[in-house]
């Protein structure tokens, strides 16, 4: 101000002044440095923040982990994850991440969404249900899908119908069935908890084959030429007892879209059974490697993928069988040898801090197509192990007989598995929580649930916490269950029962083949209390491997039951063409014998051929 | 008073008006008839559309017929978005396939049909006479994925392939709806109204397949069917392993043509239709060629079967298809010069036939009319009609009065 008041009245009209005998002389001289101090000032600043948010990029990581099986089988888990950060940071261009899967995100506004194929049925009794494994990549067989948006609740049921097509024409399957209101339904806290935007659907007799395997692996970017996918050999894949191809969205604001594609596969290695010790008792496991398996070996890793490992996992029998005998972990020891040596070593410990299982790590980068990766394990004594199972085996199956009415059972058998983790007292309960979604035309009636524990009738009060039912209705919407039980802990049998009445289909909505049956799919049973994830404390955070993160995250133990097949009443699918042949030949007749009651005079034609004849003479 | 002036009026000037208004009913007619006279596009895409309508595992030969078909097509240039393939059932993960993930069509098991890269496009219950006929006319709901659609144009030729179960003219699908030989030609006429094609190949490998087309009357189409009416087609061989027939005999028969062949080849379309032995088949072969103007000894089989394009280079700006400019067929490997040259003859009379037609044909005297507006686009000759109208209406009204 006081600058302004001694300024020239001339200089200020002018706007500036030369140097020297302006009021603000004393800036000219210091605005250079001044300047330039800001400028590089600025420079710092962005160039911290810029190296503070970590340089944003694409990443790709490819996973194999491979594991023995009780009955002489093989487990093959391969996982692949790409993730894409937040699209304000990167734009729409995409180098490595799959541009269809960022175009769906975008279109549907999807929040998670996890799609699998599976064909066969996961053995809970010989492959473990307690394991992060067996929770996350047991899916019922045939197409699930299920999908939480980020949408008003009013718009969900459009989007999800046109997420379904969109996902038939990507991935070769008929997903597009699920996008009638019969197919899908909308639980709230049985499956996952959520607000109201969650969809779930299942095809329980989609076929799976190479077509639907082809688009996934499209989706990575090295696709089945290089890195771990190139060991997928498809008559081994689809010759394996059960195979489970998963694909897993998640998208955030702050996390951008983390893209998880899962394989599963359970093979029987073909090995020549010439080198087997002689064995006294107990059943001798199969030596295998990856060349028995795949039939091919590894040789080397993707290149634009950040880590490419391979894990071969040994179960806590084993581990606790090594333990026994009093040797220690190494690749080579007592009761097994492993082909290679392994790069690195990890111990994993389940939510109860005891060791569960043992990683044995290769890193797939340093082996090249002149020296692959062809890691295996060799028996040297026979051994017996099991898989730690979850709390309750669940099963389910039909029962009663005839076209008009049946009753769906659920039952669980208890594996015991309380007393190995708790010891425990016998006041204790266990929660399980079942969901399960039944078409239309099997009417289920849910006044008529019945509760068995250990063979004498509970009412439903005292087992049931929580019940949740969305009734059917014909031909709009399946029947939709979610419970909420507490079983004792000393309960060896429990069963629950529901009678359904069989309902009738109009003539067009049968499929080709209806004399098979109906399916019912199956039902997710799931025990809350029981966390089945796997923490490995001895490794460094910077290891960063997605298999590794995916196993530590918290899962309840969970099992899917069985699928059931309802024969329904199927009517003469020849009546319509009977029908109109009948009617036709009536009218015909009817009309017939009419015109030629009115119309026909008898012996005319006669008379008419002599008039002629007479007339031509 | 106003009849009374109205009627002199008109009796002195009918002639007049009655020849304004034929000149110009004349000249929009000759318009619109010059204006419907379609320009010919170029070939300039392939598709393929194969479809399995059989479903079970004892109908495995019908999976392997259009499997070796969509194997063919591929090997000899046409790419998975330009194929839609349809299996009513699935064979190759089947639980009785004792080979999971191969399908085979010979005894020998040589050849995996299915391969490491199939993409099928309508599965299962979805191979449906509904939907055979909305990939055929572009009908879809608006949620229908592109990979599924039949994106033809105007210059794209079809291959058409059917097999399953046939009778007079039927072909069963899934063994609970038919098709039927007119539902078939009244889908071929839309598609031929709508500009969905400019060529269609019709391949039909079923009993009586020769009925399913007896109705088409869409210029363009050329088909052939593996039986006349009344006689039965027959697999050819069982294969023991498997424990049904693997193959049709007339598919087995156009895939040993085929498998002789590369992309480059230019076996005929003449080559093909009379390589059929009738007693080999045990059945006749038919085809029907009345719709199809070009003659057959001239169109390689690749128009159809393959994806072969001809290259045209050229220096200047591009200004369209039919656009008169010199250019280069450039030597493709396997080509010798007698080759380059009939090329280069057949391109030149090729040109001159898109120029021929791509300019208005004229009818007599509106040839004068059309020579004054040559040059000048269609907005300035709708200006012209309307002020002509214009004029009229003005004129007819003074008339009248």
């Amino acid at each position: 101000m006081a600058a302004h008041s001694r300024g020239h009245p001339a200089m200020r009209e002018r706007g500036f002044s030369p140097a020297g005998t302006s009021p603000y002389w004393w800036i000219r001289p210091c605005a250079g440095p001044i300047l330039f101090l800001s400028l590089l000032f600025l420079f710092l600043f962005t160039a911290a923040a810029a190296s503070a948010a970590a340089p944003e990029e694409e990443k790709f990581t490819e996973e194999l982990l491979l594991r023995p099986l009780p009955d002489r089988k093989a487990l093959a888990h391969f996982h692949f994850r790409s993730s894409a950060p937040p699209a304000a940071s990167v734009g729409r261009h995409h180098h490595i991440f799959p541009k269809a899967i960022s175009q769906l995100v975008k279109k549907y506004h999807i929040s998670e969404l996890e799609l699998s194929f599976t064909q066969g049925r996961w053995n809970y009794e010989q492959w473990g249900g307690f394991d992060p494994m067996s929770t996350n990549n047991a899916k019922p067989p045939g197409v699930e899908l299920w999908a939480v948006f980020d949408l008003p609740l009013s718009e969900i049921d459009a989007t999800w119908k046109n997420l379904t097509h969109t996902l038939s024409g990507l991935f070769c399957a008929s997903i597009n069935f699920l996008e009638s209101s019969t197919a899908f339904s909308a639980p709230r806290w049985g499956f996952k908890l959520n607000e109201g935007n969650l969809r779930y659907g299942a095809l329980p007799r989609e076929a799976v084959c190479t077509e639907n395997l082809t688009p996934w692996l499209k989706l990575l970017p090295c696709r089945d030429k290089a890195g771990i996918a190139f060991l997928l050999y498809r008559p081994s894949i689809y010759k394996g007892y059960y195979h489970s191809q998963k694909l897993k969205l998640r998208s955030s604001q702050s996390l951008g879209i983390i893209l998880d594609q899962t394989l599963t596969v359970v093979l029987q290695p073909n090995t020549v059974s010439g080198e087997q010790l002689h064995s006294n008792h107990g059943q001798l496991q199969p030596n295998w490697s990856m060349r028995h398996l795949f039939n091919r070996k590894l040789s080397g890793k993707c290149l634009v993928s950040k880590s490419s490992r391979v894990f071969i996992e040994v179960d806590k029998s084993i581990v606790d069988n090594v333990n026994k005998s009093g040797s220690d972990l190494s690749w080579s020891n007592e009761l097994f040898v492993l082909s290679n040596s392994p790069d690195k070593l990890i111990k994993g410990q389940n939510h109860v801090e005891i060791q569960s299982s043992f990683l044995y790590v290769y890193d797939a980068s340093n082996y090249t197509e002149e020296k692959p990766l062809d890691v295996g394990i060799t028996w040297k004594l026979p051994l017996v192990w099991t898989c730690t199972p979850s709390p309750f085996h669940a099963s389910r199956f039909l029962m009663g007989s005839g076209n008009e009415r049946g009753s769906i059972a659920l039952s669980f058998m208890s594996t015991n598995l309380h007393k190995q983790i708790s010891g425990s007292p016998t006041d204790c309960s266990i929660k399980a929580v079942i969901f399960q979604v039944v078409p239309w035309y099997v009417k289920v009636y849910y006044h008529s649930l019945e509760i068995f524990i250990d063979g004498s009738r509970k009412t439903v009060s005292e087992v049931v916490d929580k019940i949740h039912v969305i009734p059917s209705e014909d031909k709009l919407l399946p029947g939709t269950l979610e419970m909420l039980l507490r079983f004792p802990c000393s309960m060896q049998s429990g069963t629950l029962t529901l009678d359904f009445d069989k309902g009738f289909l109009h003539i067009d909505e049968y499929p080709p083949d209806a004399n098979q049956g109906f399916d019912i799919p199956s039902a997710l049973v799931s025990f809350p209390e029981f966390s089945s994830a796997r923490s490995y404390p001895e490794i460094d955070p910077v290891l960063g491997s997605p298999l590794l993160e995916y196993f530590q995250e918290d899962s309840v133990v969970k099992s899917y039951t069985e699928v059931l097949l309802v024969p329904l009443t199927t009517p003469d699918f020849s009546m319509p063409y009977n029908v109109i042949t009948f009617t036709c030949t009536v009218l015909a007749l009817y009309f017939g014998s009419l015109l030629n009651a009115l119309r026909r005079r008898i012996g005319e034609e006669e008379r008419e051929l002599k008039k002629t004849e007479l007339v031509s003479m | 008073m106003a009849f009374g002036r109205r009627s002199p009026g008109s009796s002195r000037h009918p002639p007049a008006l009655t020849i304004v208004t034929a000149l110009l009913f004349a000249f929009l007619s000759s318009a619109a008839a010059a204006a419907s006279s379609s320009t010919d596009a170029m070939h300039n895409n392939n598709w393929a559309v194969l479809v399995c309508t059989s479903r079970f595992w004892f109908n495995y030969r019908h999976m392997a017929n259009t499997l070796s078909l969509y194997r063919t097509v591929k090997r000899l240039g046409i790419p998975d978005e330009r194929i839609i393939l349809m299996l009513a059932d699935d064979m190759a993960c089947n639980p009785r396939n004792s080979y999971p993930a191969q399908v085979f069509n010979n005894e020998n098991h040589q050849l995996n049909l299915y391969g490491d890269n199939v993409e099928v496009d309508y599965r299962g219950y979805e191979v449906t006479v509904e939907n055979f006929l909305r990939v055929l006319t572009g009908r879809h709901e608006s949620a229908v994925p592109r990979s599924k659609r039949l994106l033809s144009d105007e210059g794209s030729h079809i291959l058409l392939y059917m097999t399953g179960h046939g009778g007079d003219e039927f072909l069963k699908f899934q063994d609970s709806e038919e098709l039927q030989s007119h539902d078939l030609a009244d889908a071929v006429k839309q598609m031929k109204e709508k500009h969905r094609f400019k060529e269609l190949l019709i391949m039909v490998d079923t009993c009586q397949a020769a009925t399913l087309f007896s109705q088409l009357q869409s210029p363009g189409v050329l088909a052939i069917g593996s039986s006349m009416k009344g006689e039965n087609s027959y697999s050819h061989h069982l294969d023991s392993d498997i424990g049904v027939s693997v193959v049709d005999r007339f598919t087995y028969y156009t895939l040993a043509f085929f498998e002789k062949l590369n992309m480059y080849s230019n076996a005929s379309l003449n080559s093909l239709f009379t390589s059929y032995n009738p007693s080999m088949l045990m059945s006749t072969a038919y085809y029907r060629m009345d719709l199809y103007e070009r003659p057959l000894n001239e169109v390689p089989v690749t128009n159809f079967f393959g994806s072969v394009m001809k290259t045209l280079h050229t220096d200047s700006a591009y200004t369209g298809f039919l656009a008169a400019h010199d250019y280069e067929t450039p030597l493709s490997v396997g080509d010798n010069l007698d080759d380059h040259f009939m090329l280069k003859d057949r391109a030149t009379p090729r040109r001159s036939n898109i120029e021929k037609e791509a300019q208005l044909t004229p009818h007599g005297w509106t040839e004068v009319l059309l020579e004054q507006l040559e040059g000048k686009n269609t907005d300035t000759v709708v200006m012209y009609g309307l002020g002509a109208m214009g004029i009229l209406l003005a004129l007819s009204t003074w008339l009248s009065m």
